[in-house]
């Protein structure tokens, strides 16, 4: 039963692609998460994921089904829009959220209509969703090339993010501009987001970053234990998306991140710390007398 | 990078000069011609009713905001610089303790790659206990009491070895023991060389702390010396 289950993650090369791809993926991209929510800015990764769409669109009519291409493209669409947002924000001064809003559906609806015009709908679901079938090496090298850079560039910038996120001034008054930290920080993400969509899709690629982040907060009030458990329920969701993947004939994508989301919700229940069951528990101490010990 | 410098380096001098200052917020302007300087071993108030500018101001001297006309002379390098926001300003539903927090003050020497030391951790340690929070060490911010976070962030600026450190409205939602040891500490930081700029409401407080005030009107400063609570039987002015 077990050899059944787990068989096909060595048995055969693409999934052992995928494999490496889900868990490399998953050793970044849930602590950009972790930041996310720590910075109040869960919303914009998802904002993100959907403004890279025209990009990966037009690397995919120019190239055809080629991973560095529509990752490039990715990259550069997500980039594009964070900055027009930033700069959109500060010229009008409107909120930066509502101008990402703004931005990432006039980049959702062009993408789409983008990868109409040429492709097929089979192309479309792909794009959006992911397909394991589709990592061969060199998407394989792109994505752990991906991981180690945001992995390293991670540790260079994570003091500088930790008390970026708890006081802001604290770093001017040391002549750091926050934007420029912000700035790196979107970039990662979104060098993250164009990595993860071959397995996931793009529209999927956020859920790895912030279901496992957002679970984890259930379970640890300290930054090493966020970061630690999100990893670990990243690897987790991607090894068994994969395996659901495969064995009930699924996209890659939505399974690992109901997987994922699996997890979060049984968090929101069971966890540690703000879920249902520990407010409740909480809540029926005050009941007891209070000279119920003597 | 930099090793830090010793204490010895601190003489009576004049750390910050405010040279006819003018700020504006946006096409308002804030403040006029301001002038002043800020001795090493002085704690100046910095006084005002809301609106007056002195937030403005607090940001002017931290370089946010690029003056109109005149300038701001600064000796202090950045690293020996600090500023304590209100305690609204900051996050504090972040998971980290309260060493994680103290030892935050590091970074202006340590960067992002140093490593914090035994010698780190023991002045850490030495900070905590000065202020009174070796039992909170490892409580994570979100659960601490007003006072206990405040402390936590002095403790940062003392870790700093800050030589100019502005503080906004220090005592508000503090509890009296903090208010205490807050006015110890900055009080034995004045002693050894740094200059502190204060925004404070609280008349006692004021007599009982500052050499001088810096008061704001109408975007104008009037420098004047409080009349200590030891010095004279009942506080020349009254303050709103």
């Amino acid at each position: 039963m077990i050899d059944w289950l787990f068989s096909p993650l060595l048995d055969f090369g693409f999934m052992r692609r995928a494999l490496v791809a889900g868990l490399a993926l998953s050793l970044v991209a849930p602590p950009l998460g972790v930041f996310l929510t720590l910075r109040g800015m869960s919303l914009v990764g998802d904002a993100m994921a959907h403004a890279v769409l025209p990009g990966v669109a037009v690397g995919f009519l120019l190239a055809g089904f080629s991973l560095p291409a529509m990752s490039f493209g990715g990259l550069l669409a997500g980039l594009l829009v964070a900055g027009l947002a930033g700069s959109v924000s500060r010229l009008t001064g409107h909120r930066e959220d509502s101008a990402i809003a703004s931005f990432y559906l006039i980049s959702l609806a062009a993408g789409v209509m983008l990868i109409s015009m040429r492709g097929s709908s089979v192309d479309l679901t792909h794009v959006l969703f992911g397909s394991i079938l589709a990592v061969n090496g060199t998407a394989l090298w792109l994505i752990v090339s991906v991981s180690s850079l945001t992995l390293i560039v991670l540790a260079a910038i994570f003091r500088i993010l930790v008390v970026e996120c708890l006081d802001p001034l604290f770093l001017r008054g040391q002549g750091i501009r926050g934007s420029a930290v912000h700035g790196l920080f979107l970039g990662l993400m979104v060098l993250n987001l164009t990595a993860g969509f071959q397995t996931l899709g793009t529209l999927m690629a956020v859920g790895l970053m912030m279901l496992p982040a957002t679970a984890a907060r259930f379970w640890s009030k300290r930054l090493e234990g966020l970061m630690g458990l999100a990893i670990a329920i990243g690897m987790v969701s991607s090894v068994g998306g994969l395996l659901l993947s495969y064995h009930a004939g699924l996209p890659s994508g939505p399974c690992i991140i109901l997987f994922a989301g699996v997890v979060y919700l049984l968090s929101a229940l069971f966890g540690r710390y703000h879920s249902v069951f520990a407010r409740w528990r909480r809540r029926v101490q005050p009941m007891l007398p209070p000279d119920a010990h003597g | 990078m930099a090793p830090l410098q010793t204490r010895s380096m601190a003489k009576p001098d004049t750390l910050l000069t405010l040279e006819s200052l003018s700020l504006a917020q946006g096409n308002r302007m804030v403040l006029e011609n301001i002038d002043g300087h800020f001795e090493a071993g002085t704690i100046t108030a910095l006084v005002g009713a809301n609106g007056a500018g002195k937030s403005t101001l607090v940001q002017g001297i931290m370089g946010e905001l690029r003056p109109v006309s005149g300038r701001v002379r600064c000796e202090v390098p950045n690293a020996r610089r600090a500023w304590l926001p209100q305690q609204l300003a900051l996050d504090l539903t972040f998971p980290m303790s309260v060493e994680e927090l103290v030892m935050s003050g590091c970074w202006p020497t340590h960067g992002s790659f140093k490593r914090y030391g035994p010698p780190e951790y023991r002045r850490g340690q030495a900070v905590m206990q000065r202020l009174g929070l070796q039992a909170f060490e490892h409580r994570p911010l979100g659960e601490l009491s007003g006072g206990q976070r405040q402390r936590a962030l002095l403790g940062r600026t003392l870790m700093q070895e800050a030589q100019l450190l502005l503080l906004d409205e220090p005592f508000a939602n503090v509890d009296a023991a903090t208010v205490e040891v807050l006015i110890d500490v900055l009080r034995t930081m004045a002693a050894e060389g740094a200059a502190i700029i204060i925004v404070l409401h609280d008349h006692d407080q004021m007599t009982r702390l500052a050499d001088r005030t810096l008061r704001l009107e109408r975007g104008h400063g009037t420098w004047s010396t409080p009349s200590r609570a030891g010095d004279a039987s009942s506080p020349a002015e009254t303050l709103t």
